[in-house]
C-alpha cells in the first residue's frame, strides 16, 4: 500500500531574492494493494514530481510517504519505475536489459535465463533477445522497459507517462497489453498521464490534479468493470467520466475568469 | 465485434517486421565511401608533383615526390646517419605507445575520481588547467634535469602532454551519464559498485574514446620535442637533425611517416571504438 500524507514539494528559488517554487501542495492519497491508480493533470502540475517522490528519486519537503508502512527515503527494488523514454541501457542486448534486475540481485550475469526468456515471450519480443535497443521500434523498446520493471516481480509499478512518446495506434496496443499483464500479476500501479482517455481506460481510480501548485482537485472511482472491453470507450458511461474529468481540468469560462 | 485486450499478436509481428526493415535499410552502404579518400590522396600528390615539375619553388625547399621516394628508399635501406628508418620508426612507436598507454592507465581513474568526489576535483582541476597550456618544448630542460637523457624523460614528456585530455574526457564522460539511466539502476536495486560497472563506466566510454583519439594526435605532435632530448634514433630526431643539415627530402620522409602512422593509429582506435561502443550516436 502507498500512503501520501500531506505531501508538499518546494524547489529552491530560481533567481536571487525570489520565493521558493511550490510544485506540489499538500497532496494526500492512499493506494490499496493491487489497485490501478492514474494521476491525470496538465503538464507542469507536479504529477511527475509526485511519482519521483514515491520512487525515492526526489526528497519530500513536507509531509511523508509510506510504502508498505515504511517511510520512503531512497529508491528500492520493490518499487519498479517505467519512464516516459524507454531508457534501456544501449550497451546491453534486449535479453540483458530485461534480466538487468535479476543480474543486480544475483551479483553476476543472471542464471535465471528461463525466467527472462519467458518474459521475452510474454512481451512479444521473441527473436529480438540478441538485438540492441537502437535496433528496435519505440513501442518494442517500451515493452522491453516494462518487462525489465516486471522481471523482479515488484509489488509496486510506478509509470511516468510511459506511452506519451508513442503514436496513437501503438499507444492503444500498449494500454491493452499493460492491462492484460496487470490482470495476471496484479501489482499496485501508480500511472501518471496527461491523457484523460488513457487514465479512464486503465484505472480503478483517477486522481485529477490542478495546475501549479499541484493539488488534488478530485478523485474519481471508475466503475467500468474488469476485464475492460475496448468497445466501452464509446459507451455513455465512459463519456460521462471523460466529461467529468475534463470539466475539472478545464473549468467553464466564467469560473476560470473568477479564479484569474 | 467485441475484441478483448489480449489479442495483440498481430501488432507485435508488425512492429518486429518494421524493425528488421530498418536494419536492411542501414546496410545499404554508399558506393563513394570506397574511393573518395584515395581520390583525395591522388589529387594531393598530383598537385605536389605538378608544382615541383613547373619548378615554382627551388628543390631545396620543396622536393618532388620522386626525390622523396628516392630518399625514402635510401633512408629505409642505408639509413639516415647510420640509423635505418625501421629502427627509428620502432623507437618512436615504442615511446609514443608507452607514454600514451601510461597516460590512459593513470588518467582514466583520475578522471573518474574527480567526477565522483568533489574535493578531488577541487584539488586536481587547478593543477590540470595550469599544466595544460604549457607547450611540450618548455618541459625539455625540466625533463632532462629530473629524468636524465635516457628513454624515461622522452616517455614522461609524452605522458605529461597527453594526460590532461584523457583526464578531462573521462571526467566529462562520467558527468554526461543520463540521469534516467542512473535511476533505472537504482530502482532495480543497484549498489554503488554495480551502478558504476553497468551504467556509469559504459556511459563514459564514448567520451573516453574521443579523448584517446585526440590524445594520440597530441602524442605524435610531442614526438619531435621529446626526441630533441639527446636522442640518436627516432622519427622526430631524424626530422630535427636532417632539417639542421638542410636535407629537406629526409624531413619529408619523416613527416609522411608520422602522418601515416598517426592515421593508422586513429584507424585502430576507431575500429576498437566501433567494436566496444556500437551504440554510439544511436542512443
Amino acid at each position: 500500500m502507498i500512503a501520501l500524507k500531506e505531501v508538499s514539494k518546494f524547489y529552491p528559488p530560481t533567481a536571487r531574492g525570489a520565493k521558493p517554487v511550490l510544485a506540489v501542495d499538500h497532496v494526500s492519497a492512499e493506494i490499496e494493494e493491487g489497485e490501478f491508480v492514474c494521476i491525470v493533470g496538465p503538464s507542469g502540475c507536479g504529477k511527475t514530481t509526485v511519482l519521483n517522490m514515491v520512487a525515492g528519486f526526489e526528497s519530500v519537503s513536507q509531509g511523508e510517504i509510506l510504502v508498505g508502512g515504511k517511510l520512503v527515503s531512497k529508491p528500492g527494488p520493490e518499487r519498479a519505475v517505467v519512464f516516459q523514454q524507454p531508457s534501456l541501457l544501449p550497451w546491453m542486448t534486449v535479453f540483458d536489459n530485461i534480466g538487468f534486475g535479476l543480474t543486480l540481485q544475483e551479483g553476476r550475469k543472471t542464471r535465471q535465463r528461463d525466467k527472462v526468456a519467458q518474459m521475452i515471450e510474454t512481451m512479444g519480443l521473441g527473436g529480438f533477445e540478441g538485438h540492441f535497443p537502437y535496433q528496435l521500434s519505440g513501442g518494442m523498446q517500451q515493452r522491453a522497459a516494462i518487462a525489465r520493471a516486471l522481471i523482479t516481480e515488484p509489488e509496486i509499478l510506478l509509470m511516468d507517462e510511459p506511452f506519451g512518446a508513442l503514436d496513437a495506434q501503438t499507444r492503444a496496443d500498449m494500454q491493452k497489453f499493460l492491462l492484460a499483464v496487470w490482470e495476471r500479476l496484479r501489482p499496485t500501479v501508480l500511472f501518471i498521464t496527461h491523457d484523460v482517455e488513457e487514465s479512464i481506460v486503465l484505472a480503478d481510480r483517477v486522481i485529477v490534479m490542478t495546475p501549479r501548485p499541484g493539488r488534488i482537485a478530485e478523485t474519481i472511482d471508475i466503475g467500468l468493470g474488469r476485464p475492460r472491453n475496448w468497445d466501452m470507450i464509446l459507451s455513455p458511461e465512459f463519456l460521462r467520466y471523460k466529461k467529468e474529468v475534463l470539466t475539472i481540468l478545464r473549468p467553464p469560462r466564467d469560473a476560470s475568469q473568477n479564479a484569474g | 465485434m467485441g475484441y478483448s485486450y489480449m489479442a495483440s499478436d498481430e501488432i507485435e509481428a508488425e512492429s518486429a517486421e518494421s524493425a528488421l526493415e530498418q536494419n536492411v535499410w542501414k546496410a545499404d552502404k554508399k558506393a563513394y565511401r570506397g574511393y573518395v579518400p584515395w581520390l583525395v590522396a591522388a589529387v594531393m600528390i598530383g598537385l605536389w608533383w605538378g608544382v615541383t615539375a613547373l619548378h615554382l619553388f627551388p628543390p631545396t625547399s620543396l622536393p618532388s615526390p620522386g626525390s622523396v621516394v628516392h630518399d625514402f628508399i635510401v633512408v629505409a635501406t642505408v639509413g639516415y646517419s647510420g640509423e635505418p628508418l625501421l629502427t627509428s620508426t620502432l623507437y618512436s612507436l615504442g615511446r609514443i605507445a608507452t607514454g600514451f598507454i601510461a597516460a590512459v592507465a593513470v588518467g582514466v581513474p583520475i578522471g573518474f575520481w574527480m567526477a565522483s568526489t568533489e574535493w578531488v576535483f577541487l584539488a586536481i582541476d587547478p593543477l590540470l588547467q595550469f599544466l595544460r597550456p604549457i607547450p611540450p618544448l618548455a618541459y625539455i630542460p625540466v625533463m632532462i634535469v629530473w629524468f636524465g637523457i635516457g628513454e624515461t624523460s622522452k616517455v614522461v614528456l609524452i605522458f605529461f602532454c597527453t594526460i590532461p585530455i584523457i583526464i578531462i574526457s573521462a571526467m566529462s564522460g562520467v558527468k554526461s551519464v543520463q540521469e534516467t539511466r542512473v535511476r533505472v539502476a537504482q530502482c532495480l536495486g543497484a549498489n554503488k559498485r554495480q551502478l558504476f560497472r553497468y551504467v556509469i563506466f559504459p556511459s563514459a566510454l564514448p567520451e573516453i574514446f574521443t579523448g584517446m583519439r585526440v590524445g594520440i594526435g597530441i602524442a605524435w605532435t610531442c614526438l619531435v620535442a621529446a626526441e630533441m632530448i639527446a636522442a640518436s634514433k627516432g622519427l622526430g630526431w631524424m626530422i630535427e637533425s636532417a632539417g639542421n643539415e638542410l636535407q629537406i627530402g629526409v624531413v619529408f620522409v619523416g613527416i609522411v611517416m608520422i602522418g601515416l602512422l598517426g592515421y593508422g593509429m586513429e584507424l585502430i582506435i576507431r575500429s576498437v571504438e566501433h567494436r566496444v561502443t556500437p551504440w554510439k550516436g544511436k542512443a
